[in-house]
């Protein structure tokens, strides 16, 4: 039974870990309907930020952070306008391998400033964890798992209680119809894209201590939460969560339990099974061509 | 000037003989070159420059004790940008200069299955730093290799742990991929001659995010020693990091990259205590301490194993031109498999015929962050 309950922890905490990244998918398909394969970037890079920030210039731990966003915001601000915007009225093709080309361009430019080697970044907490009967805590799990829920909850506020969450969504559904109505369609998309990369940024300074900060950090998360958002239903950020969340728990389980080098595998067998039994994911609504 | 047609032929003839006359006697005269390959871009550029340092210093020791047969020694560089098909490129540039009569292959093992048989068409001996033992059972007889290879590291470790630790239910975690893979069999073979056992043998994929399935493993598994092979010091940390949290604290023997300075930095005093098997030591003997000495003063830190490879390898194939007294390839090759109880940086070498010099790894210990050698463990080599 210890050993359930250690493990389902650990799942849960990875797991969110997958959610938040998938988080900043699902806004940005639900704002531009394509997938950003640079979202794992944006992690990776505030995780450096973080370091150079907090490590190296020695700014006080929560003044790295919000220098580190701000920074994240300019990012998510100038990917907007240099790798989706030139893009905006072709189809979701040329968008998709745009933010691949961004994705391997974000790696290299950040290979290219830093350097090859990994990085430490301390955590929030002074101590790493604690004992509660049989089970270790791993403290800055506990934070990832905290912060994700806050933020879910928050972004259901946002997005359902104000007004520019409401334009947000309406600029989703349909951009013409949005225009038409007076909302700013550009801005919006400026906007999603700003929120996306400083909630990715967030993920990356959070996952951080616990899995170091590295050139490769961002694609092995991403890829894994792009799974997530599927599994969830893509769009959905409910599904997002959930996604993360399952995927975390069963492959930490199938590593346990079945076997350890396929625990990849498990995450990427649920997509495929996914795929053809339920493409449009736990949460999705089957879509159909409209006449 | 009335050009007839043989004074024609003569000049024509004449400036296309003209590069190779003036390259072989060129050959005859000023310099003996030693080519080497060696990363100055790509991921591995940092640990090409150390590889240079290693190799400057043995050219600087060669020159200054007379040079080869009366000459200066030169080393030519090129880049192998990291990549097998950068190396493979590189040594073709240099194996075209035929005033080049050795070469350095590389630290890998994978850019060295890749130039291996263009080295073979070479002719010529070749110095290498890759640890994959198939590499000197290739039949490719121009091969000699600098450090000891990988089968030595899981024989070094079961006999350190059942001897000095008196451990002997062994955990081996490593990694999938080749080099995990081919060392936790090593070790997994050793463990019989040793009186010792296998509690658990544990895979992981590389850039795992998450240990603790393996660490619960381990610590049901009721092993009194670990044993690992990681590849990526990411890998480690985290696994270091894991292990300590959920109090997994037996005696840990590691592969070389568990002193490896960035494995160091990432997992900080979770390695506290842990051992690992080293090629170089700086400690381990008055060559290594000599060659450290001389390393610091030039690049101000400790040298790795990426540069005392290269400095044993120039030296030893200076010494082998010197001993041969001659450049020609076959002489060479058999001074260099009669060199015996030289002592190197990485230690003592004999050749086999198999072009392997050294038999034996150092031990080294991590107290609160610092790596002190312990011991050395050589075996006996097969020189029949």
């Amino acid at each position: 039974m210890d050993l359930v309950l250690q493990l389902l922890f650990t799942g849960i905490g990875i797991g969110s870990v997958y959610a938040l990244v998938a988080l900043g998918f699902v806004l940005i398909f639900r704002a531009t309907n394509v997938v950003n394969f640079a979202q794992g970037e944006f992690s990776m890079v505030a995780a450096f930020l973080m370091v150079v920030f907090s490590v190296k210039i020695g700014l006080p731990y929560w003044v790295a952070f919000i220098i580190a966003l701000i920074c994240m915001a300019g990012l998510g601000a100038v990917f907007n306008l240099a790798v989706y915007y030139p893009l905006r009225h072709r189809t979701y093709l040329p968008v998709i391998i745009s933010t691949i080309g961004a994705s391997i361009f974000i790696a290299n430019t950040t290979l290219a400033i830093h350097g090859p080697e990994p990085e430490v970044l301390s955590g929030w907490f002074d101590t790493p964890g604690f004992m509660l009967g049989p089970v270790y805590f791993d403290n800055q799990y506990v934070l990832i798992i905290v912060v994700t829920a806050l933020l879910v909850a928050l972004q259901y506020w946002f997005f359902e209680h104000t007004l520019l969450g409401k334009k947000l969504q309406a600029t989703s559904q349909d951009k013409e119809m949005a225009a038409l109505l007076g909302i700013p369609v550009a801005v919006m998309i400026m906007i999603t894209f700003v929120y996306s990369a400083v909630i990715g940024g967030i993920a990356g300074i959070l996952v951080a201590p616990v899995l170091f900060v590295s050139i490769g950090m961002g694609a092995t998360i991403a890829l894994k939460a792009f799974a997530a958002t599927i599994i969830g239903g893509f769009g959905e950020v409910t599904g997002a969560i959930i996604g993360g969340l399952a995927l975390g728990v069963i492959e930490t389980f199938g590593a346990a339990y079945i076997s350890v080098p396929y625990k990849d595998g498990f995450a990427f067998l649920v997509l495929i099974a996914f795929l053809i039994f339920r493409p449009q994911g736990i949460f999705g609504e089957r879509v159909a061509e409209k006449a | 000037m009335h050009l007839t047609r043989r004074g024609f032929t003569t000049a024509l003839a004449g400036t296309i003989a003209a590069p190779a006359v003036l390259r072989s006697a060129y050959a005859q005269g000023a310099t003996v070159k030693i080519g080497m390959v060696m990363p100055m871009t790509g991921a591995a550029a940092e640990s090409g420059s150390f590889a240079q340092t290693g190799a400057k210093i043995a050219l600087e020791q060669v020159n200054k004790a007379g040079g080869v047969l009366g000459k200066p020694l030169e080393l030519v560089y090129e880049d192998d940008q990291t990549t097998n098909p950068g190396a493979v490129l590189a040594f073709s540039k240099l194996a075209s200069q035929s005033d080049i009569v050795a070469f350095l292959g590389s630290i890998r093992s994978t850019q060295m299955h890749a130039m291996a048989p263009d080295m073979l068409k070479a002719g010529k001996p070749v110095g290498f730093g890759g640890t994959d033992p198939n590499l000197t059972k290739l039949g490719n007889p121009w091969l000699f290799r600098f450090r000891p290879n990988d089968s030595y590291s899981g024989r070094v470790i079961a006999q350190y742990g059942a001897k000095e630790l008196g451990k002997k239910k062994w955990a081996i975690v490593h990694s999938t991929d080749a080099f995990g893979t081919a060392g936790a069999k090593a070790l997994e073979e050793a463990l019989p001659d040793n009186g010792s056992t296998l509690a658990l043998k544990q895979g992981y994929a590389n850039q795992s995010q998450d240990f603790t399935p393996v660490v619960l493993a381990v610590r049901q598994s009721g092993a009194d020693i670990l044993g690992t092979y990681f590849t990526f010091e990411t890998d480690l940390g985290i696994f270091a990091r894991q292990l300590r949290q959920l109090g997994v604290n037996i005696p840990w023997v590691g592969s070389p990259s568990i002193v490896n300075v960035s494995a160091l930095k990432l997992a900080g005093p979770a390695l506290y205590n842990t051992f690992g098997v080293a090629d170089y030591a700086e400690d381990s003997s008055d060559a290594s301490k000599a060659f450290g000495k001389a390393y610091r003063d030039i690049r101000k830190v400790a040298p790795d194993n990426q540069s005392s490879w290269t400095y044993d390898a120039v030296t030893c194939l200076a010494m082998a031109m010197n001993k041969a007294g001659s450049t020609d390839p076959n002489k060479v090759r058999e001074a260099m498999l009669a060199i015996r109880g030289h002592k190197g940086a990485e230690g003592e070498y004999n050749f086999d015929k198999n072009g392997d010099g050294l038999h034996g790894y150092n031990i080294v210990k991590n107290e609160k962050g610092e790596i002190k050698f312990d011991k050395r463990i050589d075996f006996p080599p097969n020189l029949g």
